[in-house]
C-alpha cells in the first residue's frame, strides 16, 4: 500500500494547502490562511490614542449596511443597503455615521457588513483536521462502542490537539467565526489534558478568536469515573458544565442531572447537554431539565440543549407544548441541522421564542468527516430544509449562523451595527444577508474584538 | 471566482498525478473491511484529446510537454446531468424568490413576462454560469433550454453562442424543453421543428398532468419526436400521487414498445417515485431498469427524499445534477457536483471509505477509478483526456470534505488554477 503522506511530500503540499481541503466557496476564494496571521496591524496606525481604556480606535468607510426592507403589495422584495462609515474603538462600535469616501479611514469597498459568525457546537480539542483522512469506522455497540474506541485513540490524538484545535480555528475564521462555544472531553483517559490543550490553542488566537468553553463528560459522569473530574474541570475556566444522553450512558436520568445541575449552580455555570436519545428518555430528560431550570431561576437564559432530537418525533401539538414551556424556562436549543431521516422542528421552536443557535459539531473526526467549518452553509441547509426562499425568510435564516443578531429587526428597522455593539464582525462579498444566505457568499474579512483577522 | 488559465495542448505528459489503485483492507473482530484507498503518483500521457498511457518511471527522456500534477489528485471530470443554463440569474443583481408565484401556471406567466428581457444578456450569463461550474470541475453538462412561443428559438441560439465561445473547455447536451407546456401554450409546433436540429439530443417535457393535463398525448408526441429524429428523451416530472406514476408507467410502455429507445430516455426528479411503498416501488425501479430508462435527480431532501440506494440496486442508471443554480425557481444551487456529492453522503449515511468513494460515481456521470472490487479501470489509455485535479488524498476524502478543483481538464486542454 502506498501511504497517504505520498500525496504530501513530493507535492510539496504545506499545512496550509490542507485547511483548504474544506473550503466550500468558489475555488480561489477560500481565504490564503496566511491573511489569518495579518491583524492589528492593518489598522493600529488610524485613529489617535484617546483616554478611554482600550486606545485602538479607527473608522471604516464605504462600509454597507442594511436599512430597511423594500415592500411591494405587503411581500418584502429587497433590502435596502446604504454605505456608512463605522467608527470601532477596541472591543467596541463607536458610531455609525454617514459615509464619507473621502475619510482616511479602512475601506470596506462597499463590502456589506454582518455580525461575525458563531458557531455554537463544536469540539475544538478532537479533531483529525489537520491530519490525514481518514473516514468514519462503523463499530458495534452505538455510544459505548464510540467510547471504547475513544478510550483507544485519545492518547493519540492529545499528542497534537492542540495544534489540530489551532488549524481548526483557522478554518472557522476563514468562514467568518470569531467565536465558538466548543466542547471538551473530560473523562479518565484524556482528564484534563484536553482541557489544557485547547485553552493553550486559544489563549495562542485570543485577539482574533473567542470561544467558551463547555466540560463535556463524553464517557459518561457514572459509566465512566468522571464525577471527579467534571468538579476538577468546573474550576478550570470553563463556562458550561456538558453531558450526555444521560439515560444511554449512565442508565439513569435524574442522578445526571442532578449532578450537573448541582455542579452549575454550585461554580455558577451554564449547561450544555448533548441529548441524542429519540425515545421517551430523551423526553423524560428534558423534562426533567425543564422542572431543573424552573426551580433555579438563575440557570435561566443559560441552559441549553444541543441536538435535542427527541423534539422531532412529537407530533406538532406537543412540540407546541414543550417549545412554550422551554421558552419559558429560556432554555436554548443548539442544532447542527440534521436532515434526511430526522428534521428538527425549528420553525415552531423560533416561532414560539426558544432561542436556537446552530454549530458544525464535528468537522473531521471518528464521528463524522462531514462539517465544513461554516455556520453560514448551515444557515442556507436550514433555509432549503424549512423553504425560506423569499427576502425575508432568507433573512430571518442569518440568525441561526450569528446566534441571534440580525442587522434588521422583523420589521426592517436597522438594529446593528448600534454604539456599544462588540466590534465583532465581517465584510461580505454579498449586497444583504438574504444573499449571503442563499448563495453562500465569500467571507473577505473578518474582526474580532475590532482586531483585523484578515 | 477563481481564474483558470487555459492551455490548448495537443500532446503532453501529466507526472506526479495522484491515482487510485486500490481499497486496502483491514481485519477485525467484526471481519474484514475497507478502511482506506490505496494510491500511487503516475504519469499520465495525453494525445489528441485521450489518454494513450498511464505509467510509471522516469518521463526526463520524453520529449512531450511535462504538466506537474503536483501529487494532486486525478479523478474524472464532474457532469452536471440536469441544469439550465440559458435561463440564469446568476451575474445579475440579487433577487429571492417572490412566495406570490405559487402554481405552475404563475410561473409560466412570469417567465412570459421576464424572458424578452432576460434574453437580451442570456448569452453572457450562460457564459459566466459556466464559468461557476467549471470552477468546481465540471466540463460537461446535459442542458434544458426553453422552447415556448415567448422565446421561440432565441433561447437556444444565444446559448449556441455561449457553447460556441466555451466549446475548448465545456461540452453540453442540449435538450428542448417545453417548460410552458406542449399544449398548454402553443408549442408542439415549435418542439417539433427543434427536434429536427442535429444540435438537439433530447426531447424535453414538464409534468404532461400537472401542465397539460394529458398524459398520453403529450408523451405521445414527444415519443414520436424522439423517434422520427432518433433523439433521446428527458421529461421534468414533478407530479406527484396517481398521475406521476400513470406517467412513469405509460413512458416505460412506449420505451418497450420502442426499444431504440432504451438507454437514451430520461425522467428528470421523478419524485413519485419518493412517495411509493417499498414493494410498488421496487417493481417500478425493476422495470426502470429493464427499460433502460435512467433517473436525473437533484437530490431534493427537504420534506422528500429520493429512493435513489434503492434505484442503484435494482440497476437503474442514476444521474444528478445541479438544476436552479440561481434563478426564478431556486437561489440556492452551489454548481457543484461535488457539493451534490456530498449531500448525499450524508443524505443516504454514506460515511464509510468504500461508502464514500462510490459515492463519487454521482459526481462523474458514472465513471470512477476502481471498479467495486477495488480494480483500477480509469483512467486507461483510450479514455477521453476528461478529468481534474483535486486537493485530495482519494474519492472518499473528495466526496467527505468537498475538496478543491486545482485544475481540469477538456478534450485534453488544461485549465489550471495559480496554484498548480
Amino acid at each position: 500500500m502506498v501511504k497517504k503522506a505520498d500525496k504530501y511530500s513530493p507535492a510539496g503540499l504545506s499545512r496550509k494547502a490542507f485547511i483548504k481541503n474544506a473550503a466550500w466557496t468558489l475555488v480561489g476564494t477560500a481565504i490564503a490562511p496566511t491573511l489569518l496571521k495579518a491583524r492589528a496591524a492593518d489598522v493600529s496606525g488610524l485613529g489617535s490614542c484617546h483616554n478611554s481604556g482600550d486606545s485602538r480606535r479607527y473608522i471604516l468607510k464605504n462600509v454597507r449596511l442594511e436599512t430597511g426592507f423594500e415592500y411591494k403589495e405587503g411581500e418584502v422584495v429587497a433590502t435596502r443597503t446604504g454605505l456608512f462609515c463605522v467608527e470601532i474603538q477596541g472591543k467596541k462600535i463607536l458610531s455609525v455615521k454617514h459615509n464619507e469616501p473621502d475619510a482616511t479611514a479602512v475601506d470596506a469597498e462597499g463590502r456589506l457588513m454582518l455580525p461575525a459568525f458563531r458557531d455554537m457546537h463544536i469540539h475544538l480539542d478532537k479533531t483529525f483536521y489537520g491530519d490525514k483522512w481518514q473516514a468514519v469506522r462503523r463499530l458495534p455497540g452505538g455510544v459505548k462502542g464510540m467510547i471504547q474506541l475513544e478510550q483507544e485513540i485519545l492518547p493519540d490524538m492529545l499528542k497534537n490537539s492542540a495544534y489540530k484545535a489551532g488549524k481548526l480555528i483557522e478554518l472557522l475564521q476563514s468562514k467568518g467565526s470569531a467565536f465558538a462555544r466548543s466542547h471538551v472531553n473530560i473523562e479518565p483517559t484524556s482528564k484534563l489534558l484536553s482541557l489544557r490543550h485547547l485553552q493553550a490553542a486559544l489563549d495562542n488566537k485570543k485577539q482574533s478568536f473567542g470561544a467558551e468553553l463547555v466540560a463535556f463528560p463524553q464517557h459518561g459522569v457514572f459509566y465512566t469515573d468522571t464525577a471527579p473530574y467534571m468538579r476538577e474541570a468546573a474550576k478550570a475556566g470553563i463556562d458550561f458544565i456538558g453531558g450526555v444522553d444521560p439515560y444511554t450512558v449512565d442508565g439513569a436520568i435524574e442522578r445526571t442531572m442532578d449532578f450537573t445541575v448541582g455542579l452549575a449552580l454550585e461554580f455558577d455555570k451554564g449547561i450544555d447537554i448533548h441529548l441524542h436519545e429519540t425515545g421517551d428518555s430523551g423526553l423524560r430528560t428534558v423534562d426533567y431539565l425543564i422542572k431543573k431550570v424552573e426551580e433555579n431561576p438563575k440557570l435561566k437564559g443559560k441552559t441549553y440543549l444541543s441536538h435535542c432530537f427527541c423534539l422531532a418525533r412529537l407530533d406538532q401539538a406537543k412540540q407546541q407544548d414543550i417549545a412554550l414551556r422551554l421558552a419559558a424556562a429560556q432554555i436554548g436549543i443548539v442544532s447542527t441541522i440534521p436532515f434526511g431521516g430526522l428534521i428538527m422542528p425549528i420553525p415552531t421552536l423560533l416561532k414560539h421564542k426558544v432561542k436556537v443557535m446552530t454549530g458544525n459539531d464535528s468537522i473531521i473526526d471518528h464521528w463524522s468527516t462531514f462539517g465544513t467549518g461554516s455556520v453560514l452553509e448551515k444557515a442556507h441547509l436550514a433555509a432549503q430544509l424549512y423553504g425560506k426562499r423569499t427576502e425575508f425568510d432568507l433573512s430571518r435564516m442569518l440568525a441561526l449562523a450569528t446566534a441571534g443578531r440580525t442587522p434588521l429587526n422583523d420589521k426592517g428597522v436597522r438594529i446593528w451595527p448600534a454604539a456599544g455593539d462588540p466590534s465583532d464582525f465581517i465584510l461580505m462579498d454579498a449586497s444583504c444577508s438574504a444573499e449571503a444566505v442563499a448563495r453562500i457568499s465569500p467571507v473577505k474579512s473578518l474582526y474580532y474584538q475590532g482586531y483585523k483577522v484578515f | 471566482m477563481s481564474e483558470f488559465n487555459n492551455k490548448r495542448q495537443n500532446s503532453y505528459i501529466v507526472k506526479n498525478a495522484l491515482l487510485e489503485t486500490g481499497f486496502a483492507r483491514e481485519e477485525s473482530a467484526n471481519g474484514s473491511f475497507i478502511h482506506a484507498t490505496t494510491t500511487a503518483l503516475q504519469n499520465v500521457s495525453i494525445e489528441n484529446g485521450k489518454i494513450t498511457r498511464v505509467w510509471s518511471g522516469d518521463i526526463r527522456a520524453e520529449r512531450s510537454e511535462v504538466i506537474d500534477a503536483k501529487g494532486y489528485l486525478m479523478l474524472p471530470a464532474f457532469k452536471d446531468m440536469h441544469v439550465h443554463l440559458d435561463k440564469t440569474l446568476y451575474g445579475l443583481p440579487w433577487q429571492a424568490v417572490s412566495s406570490r408565484r405559487k402554481t405552475i401556471y404563475d410561473m409560466i406567466a412570469y417567465e412570459q413576462q421576464i424572458i424578452p428581457a432576460l434574453l437580451k444578456t442570456s448569452t453572457h450569463r450562460a457564459e459566466q454560469l459556466i464559468g461557476l461550474m467549471q470552477s468546481y470541475g465540471t466540463t460537461f453538462a446535459r442542458t434544458h433550454f426553453n422552447i415556448e412561443p415567448t422565446s421561440g428559438f432565441r433561447s437556444l441560439e444565444n446559448l449556441q453562442k455561449a457553447l460556441e465561445n466555451v466549446k475548448d473547455r465545456f461540452d453540453a447536451d442540449l435538450v428542448a424543453f417545453p417548460q410552458h407546456g406542449v399544449f398548454y401554450t402553443d408549442s408542439a409546433a415549435l418542439l417539433t421543428e427543434a427536434a429536427k436540429l442535429d444540435s438537439v439530443r433530447f426531447i424535453g417535457g414538464v409534468d404532461p398532468y400537472g401542465v397539460d393535463r394529458a398524459i398520453e398525448k403529450v408523451l405521445d408526441l414527444t415519443v414520436g419526436l424522439a423517434l422520427d429524429n432518433d433523439k433521446g428523451i428527458d421529461i421534468h416530472l414533478h407530479d406527484s400521487g396517481k398521475e406521476g406514476l400513470d406517467t412513469v408507467e405509460y413512458l416505460i410502455r412506449k420505451v418497450e414498445e420502442n426499444p431504440s429507445l432504451k438507454g437514451k430516455t430520461f425522467i428528470s426528479h421523478a419524485f413519485v417515485l419518493g412517495r411509493l411503498d417499498a414493494k410498488v416501488l421496487s417493481g417500478v425501479a425493476e422495470r426502470l431498469a429493464e427499460a433502460r430508462i435512467g433517473i436525473v435527480s437533484s437530490i431534493p431532501f427537504a420534506g422528500l427524499v429520493m429512493p435513489i440506494p434503492v434505484l442503484t440496486r435494482h440497476g437503474v442508471q442514476v444521474f444528478a445534477g445541479n438544476d436552479n443554480i440561481q434563478d426564478h425557481w431556486s437561489t440556492f444551487g452551489s454548481g457543484s457536483m461535488l457539493q451534490k456529492v456530498h449531500l448525499m453522503a450524508q443524505l443516504y449515511g454514506w460515511t464509510s471509505e468504500y461508502d464514500l468513494s462510490r459515492a463519487m460515481k454521482f459526481a462523474t456521470g458514472n465513471i470512477l477509478p476502481l471498479s467495486d472490487e477495488g480494480v483500477r479501470i480509469w483512467p486507461a489509455a483510450g479514455d477521453l483526456a476528461e478529468f481534474v485535479l483535486v486537493e485530495a488524498s482519494c474519492s472518499a476524502e473528495t466526496v467527505a470534505r468537498i475538496s478543491p478543483v486545482k485544475a481540469f481538464v477538456h478534450k485534453g486542454n488544461i485549465s489550471w488554477t495559480a496554484d498548480l
